[in-house]
């Protein structure tokens, strides 16, 4: 047997020539911080030190660490946190945290090297993102990442003092941090998926007996009743064993025999008459949602379900005029189809659970984006009594949308842990995750944009067809209809079904296709028109909230100092865009704010998806009672609390803000009452005094209605669409439980691009976002979610494509080099502009940022690459594939 | 996680840092024994003959090489490969001889499930189905294209390999003329590479490295070119230019250094010369813009080398 030194301590290695580093670290060693997520050495998560060189744990064979030493993220600040910890901490350089481990240990080994050779020199940002080429963040932290690093290299983090704006920072950057995939009770089992080989198919024999015949192996069958298969990696069963080898070995003992039917794969052929149909009229209800909310009816016939079309207003009139526009040759009338691609949400946490029965309690670890509402639903589904149901999501790496929905890995954990009597963990691979675990559908739109005579905008029509797969409920025409009013709207949705993956709702699901059409469609109208594309917008779109941003956009230097078209190799261009997203919240939320023992402990059962909601919540009742954040014990991320938000639609921070700052002051009143004894005349923290001899006290306050006095021109967008707009509010909150409230949040985006006409490569220099969203409850994060938005809105724009075989429907791109995030050096300097007024009725002023943010983004280049290069990119991604076809004017593959 | 077929690998392969081997028998593509290759002072390192011409050994660490200051000053063109290619962690584990045997990074190639003639299949399903980044120089039935960048650098330099069992072998007696598609190399089963043999350089050559990605960094090229060159009195001697991503193998863009050699680095014929990098093209349906980004590469390449 051979040895390695993890962390200081000799551990024996395994004989088993495939055992890798990473599960010596993780499995062997309970060294969780270590992260496994494309396992193809791409994203970085599982990075150690090797003899002092970082290495990806996931590809190096155990055997050959053999007499080396093994330095993990554990190993780093253990007795001391190194200076990149602190310099992580205090720039807030990271949001879910799941990279975070790995790229600490990078930046450690750099920070040192650096620092041994160069003293105290700052790092450039090219030479750190050089140098952390080797990791992948899907939130998007980079911009804090490159702060930090290059602080940490000057040695401004060598003293003792450390301040984190984000409360949890320090179990992420030291990997105590434990997520969902971490969770490890003993005699678990491992649990995988037997998943359908085509795309199109009716089962005609399942047998689970072999693989039962397995020693120790649990099977289930998550098949429906109607046998049939519709997509490539549909769910057919599941299987559990002691570990993932004899699981495997379980998976192939299940014997299948299927009858393949005709398949259809993607838009165009979904599309064609005689396509084979997906769901016939009796299976309608088993299509998956791309939506945050429920959706109303539509005509569906074969694979097209719309239009959906009832935020057109005076749809004929609409039509009737592009067409006499066009007859007439009218030179202002801007007509164009542009196509959005499909965008994986990638996050770097899999989808996972983890499911424990004790009697009749069950206990679920879930990578979840709503803990409340999937206890629920568990409990629902399962018949069991919501108090035996309980779900825990202690940190959630990443979700984007993706995690919003009882799935399969939920469903597969509970009923093997149930069959098996013992805990099963059910955790995607980077496979999975990447091709059926949701994706944002591509979607091609037909716009026609007409102004009036006199300058006003006549008539839009935008019609778009979306590429769900195995799901329905796009809407991204209609989202249209809340902004630039105009005399006519034409607004349809359809979805296009065929025998793909279902997709899911993802950051604003529908807005970034609609903008990236309708904005390159503004874009063109002002040229034509010779507005300044601010300007037009500004006379166009009355909301109060993007007004101000149009005033700080139109007086930013880099817009003022535009330049004319270049020519040459390279070439830079300007482009500005807008994007919204709702204003929602959810009833019925509930937040305890009380003393327990001397402290403020906040309780409300939301969970944090690396969007910062601990510290949203940390903060607000630090501000009340004039405490510091780190005085807050927030509960989150348990079913068992009061009734808490789920993580979709920017609903989390105006639900739980309201009902904190109502408890704030009814638990302020009760300390008060209850005081036997004043504060000292005169102290500077009197609140600090009072909560320190306060007995135990509790106070739990609903959500309630906003006010009704709202600032001039501030109305729900619902109720000014008319009474389609309030039937829809009214069905999505008896439905959905979301409440749409009054305000639009809001984002304007300035890019500058530099294009290089011979490799067709794109670069972002300069991204400018202004947002209005309110008051911003935990700045630091919230700028750290305002650049991630920018930076993922980057990937859309330039980078991220789902690719399929097209005759078999298999994702190709089902691993992180071939399905393209942004990187570190990808990131531009981003400067985040927070406009905070115009959500005054709303208790505490604040409503939630995550959407509108990124809505804007792939607009934006789009506007200015054809400002640098005079062509209009109509497709995204914009890669150098189609840069190069449109500098010759022909179509890329 | 699905059921593997029968399209997975189950002859025995050799193993240097795994970095390759590893997400392949992850993803159950391969699942024969695995033979671990262990350094000897022959095969491990970098070292110089008397008339400057270096040796490098088969499992010499990527970033071993990358930062070895004399291998810059003699081979830049190598060096700068080995820095551009892959990430700084799995530089640090990756060796030349793994990277020159590395198996197709094809995403059909790679899934498991899905036939291939590298997998035993009877054809290409790139070539009907999606090959987006596949080659521009159709030269075989396979249309993937070969995924060592070391190689492509090595073909610039006339570098001979050494093996176990043959010495003098030119890239392409190694990697072949594309016309296999079953393969991604022509060893023969359980010979191995032990090390590099490199030609002595020229006096004041110079080379330079350059791969055409959708980002700035971490990706696999969609095209990458190495160009070597003397000029001596602005006139052009010696010219190598060697092209990886767009062929079964790396390829020679000899059109190119023929309009190049022994005419005036000026601007009209290096314009010449990029164009005529395409000479023998044969793009797929998809892979037409990889003659766009060859001969942008090639004429920012040799002005560049030129300046």
């Amino acid at each position: 047997m051979t040895t390695t030194t993890v962390n200081g301590r000799a551990e024996s290695l395994p004989d088993d020539p495939d055992a890798l580093l990473i599960d010596i670290v993780r499995d062997q060693l309970g060294l969780t911080g270590t992260k496994l997520v494309c396992g193809a050495g791409v994203c970085g998560a599982c990075t150690v030190l090797v003899d002092g060189a970082p290495v990806t744990s996931c590809l190096m064979p155990a055997r050959a660490a053999a007499g080396k030493a093994v330095t993990t993220v554990e190993g780093i600040g253990a007795t001391r946190l190194h200076p990149v910890q602190k310099a992580f901490m205090a720039h807030d350089a990271l949001q879910c945290g799941f990279c975070t481990p790995g790229f600490i240990v990078e930046s450690v080994a750099f920070c040192d090297q650096w620092r041994a050779t160069r003293g105290t020199a700052a790092p450039s940002r090219e030479e750190i993102g050089a140098a952390l080429s080797g990791h992948l963040c899907r939130c998007g932290a980079y911009d804090g990442i490159f702060r930090a690093v290059a602080d940490a290299c000057a040695g401004r983090f060598d003293g003792d003092n450390v301040a984190a704006p984000r409360i949890e920072a320090r179990d992420k950057v030291t990997g105590a941090a434990k997520y969902t995939v971490d969770i490890k009770h003993d005699g678990q089992h491992e649990g995988l998926i037997l998943r359908s080989r085509v795309a199109h198919a009716r089962i005609t024999a399942l047998d689970l007996a072999p693989a039962r015949a397995l020693a120790g192996v649990t099977a289930v069958s998550l098949l429906g009743d109607d046998k049939i298969l519709r997509y490539v990696g549909e769910p057919i069963a599941a299987v559990a064993a002691k570990d993932r080898k004899t699981a495997l070995a379980a998976l192939a003992a299940i014997k299948l025999t299927s009858e393949k039917l005709p398949a259809v794969v993607g838009l165009d052929a979904g599309r064609k008459d005689g396509a084979p149909v997906v769901f016939d009229r009796a299976n309608r209800k088993r299509a998956g949602n791309v939506s945050e909310a429920a959706g109303g009816l539509a005509p569906w016939k074969q694979n097209i379900r719309g239009p959906t079309a009832v935020f057109s207003t005076r749809a004929k009139k609409a039509r009737n005029w592009v067409e006499e526009a066009r007859q007439a040759g009218n030179k202002l009338l801007v007509e164009g189809t542009f196509r959005t691609a499909t965008q994986q949400h990638a996050c770097l946490e899999p989808h996972a659970a983890v499911a424990r029965f004790d009697g009749d309690r069950l206990t679920l670890h879930a990578s979840t984006q709503q803990v409340f509402h999937l206890k629920e639903q568990i409990a629902k589904r399962y018949k069991l009594d919501h108090d035996k149901v309980r779900v825990i999501a202690d940190h959630v790496g990443g979700g984007f949308g993706s995690k919003a929905s009882l799935g399969t890995e939920t469903i597969a954990a509970i009923e093997l842990a149930r069959e098996a009597k013992a805990p099963v963990r059910v955790a995607y691979d980077r496979q999975e995750e990447l091709s059926v675990a949701g994706y944002r559908p591509a979607a091609e739109l037909k716009v026609a944009l007409l102004p009036s005579d006199d300058g006003k905008l006549k008539a839009l029509s935008v019609t778009a067809h979306a590429d769900t797969g195995a799901a329905t409920n796009s809407t991204i025409a209609g989202l249209a209809r809340l902004i630039y009013p105009a005399e006519a709207k034409d607004l349809s949705d359809f979805d296009v079904i065929s025998n793909l993956p279902p997709g899911a709702a993802f950051r604003g699901p529908g807005g970034p296709p609609m903008a990236f059409a309708v904005e390159q469609a503004i874009d063109e109208a002002a040229l034509r028109l010779k507005v300044d594309p601010i300007a037009l917008r500004k006379r166009w779109d009355p909301d109060p909230n993007r007004q101000r941003l149009y005033d700080w956009a139109s007086g930013l230097e880099l817009w003022r100092n535009r330049k004319p078209q270049q020519s040459g190799r390279y070439r830079r261009g300007i482009g500005v865009a807008t994007g919204y997203w709702l204003y929602l919240w959810q009833p019925n939320v509930k937040v305890e704010v009380a003393v327990k023992s001397g402290r403020i402990v906040a309780s409300t059962a939301t969970q944090d998806i690396g969007t910062g909601t601990r510290s949203v919540l940390a903060d607000t009742i630090a501000r009340e009672f004039d405490l510091e954040p780190a005085d807050i014990d927030v509960r989150i991320g348990d079913s068992s609390l009061p009734e808490g938000p789920g993580s979709g639609g920017s609903r989390v921070t105006a639900s739980v803000m309201p009902p904190t700052l109502l408890a704030v002051r009814k638990l302020k009143a009760a300390i008060l009452e209850q005081a036997t004894r004043k504060p000292a005349p005169g102290s500077n923290a009197p609140w600090r005094e009072l909560i320190a001899r306060s007995p135990d006290i509790a106070v739990a306050e609903a959500r309630g209605e906003d006010g009704k006095n709202t600032a001039p021109g501030i109305r729900s967008p619902l109720r000014e669409v008319g009474l389609m707009g309030m039937v829809f509010g009214w069905m999505m909150r008896r439905f959905s439980n979301i409440a749409v409230g009054a305000g639009v949040p809001s984002s304007v985006q300035v890019i500058e691009v530099e294009v290089d006409t011979w490799l067709g490569h794109v670069r972002v220099l300069n991204v400018h976002t202004g947002i209005a969203v309110g008051k911003i409850a935990a700045p630091a994060l919230a700028h750290s979610q305002a650049c991630g938005a920018v930076i993922q809105g980057l990937g859309y724009a330039l980078y991220e494509a789902r690719e399929l075989d097209p005759n078999s429907g298999d994702v190709l791109t089902a691993g992180m080099e071939d399905y393209r995030i942004p990187g570190i050096a990808d990131t531009p300097e981003i400067d985040v502009h927070f406009d905070e007024a115009g959500f005054d009725h709303v208790l505490g002023n604040s409503v939630g940022i995550g959407e509108a943010s990124t809505v804007p983004t792939s607009a934006a280049v789009a506007n200015a690459i054809h400002d640098a290069i005079g062509v209009r990119l109509t497709e995204i991604p914009i890669r150098p594939d189609r840069i190069v076809a449109a500098l010759k004017g022909r179509d890329a593959a | 996680m699905s059921v593997a077929t029968a399209d997975v690998i189950t002859a025995p392969e050799f193993r240097a840092a795994g970095t390759d081997l590893s997400e392949r028998r992850r993803s159950g593509l391969s699942c024969g024994s695995v033979i671990d290759l262990t350094a000897s002072p022959d095969t491990i390192g970098i070292a110089w003959n008397a008339d400057g011409a270096a040796r490098i050994g088969a499992l010499t660490a990527i970033a071993a090489i990358a930062s070895d200051a004399r291998l810059a000053q003699a081979y830049p063109g190598i060096t700068a490969a080995a820095q551009g290619l892959a990430t700084p962690q799995i530089r640090h584990m990756a060796t030349l001889g793994g990277n020159l045997a590395q198996r197709s990074r094809c995403w059909y190639f790679r899934n498991p499930q899905i036939g291939c003639l590298k997998k035993g299949g009877s054809d290409c399903p790139a070539r009907s189905g999606n090959h987006l980044y596949h080659v521009a120089f159709d030269l075989g039935p396979c249309v993937a294209p070969h995924p060592s960048t070391m190689a492509m650098a090595l073909l610039a330099y006339d570098a001979k390999i050494v093996t176990d069992r043959r010495s003098g072998l030119s890239i392409a007696e190694v990697l072949g003329d594309g016309s296999n598609g079953t393969a991604d190399n022509l060893l023969a089963p359980g010979e191995r590479i032990e090390r590099i043999e490199l030609p002595a350089p020229l006096a004041s050559e110079r080379a330079l490295y350059k791969r055409a990605i959708s980002r700035t960094h971490a990706e696999w090229p969609l095209v990458e070119i190495c160009v070597r060159a003397v000029i001596e009195g602005g006139v052009f001697r010696e010219v190598h230019i060697t092209a990886g991503g767009i062929a079964p193998v790396p390829l020679r863009l000899a059109a190119s250094a023929a309009a190049l050699q022994g005419k005036p680095a000026d601007a009209a014929t290096i314009a010449q010369a990029a164009e005529l990098a395409t000479s023998g093209a044969k793009p797929l349906t998809m892979t037409g813009y990889k003659l766009d980004l060859l001969r942008g590469l090639v004429r920012d390449l040799v002005e560049r080398i030129a300046a």
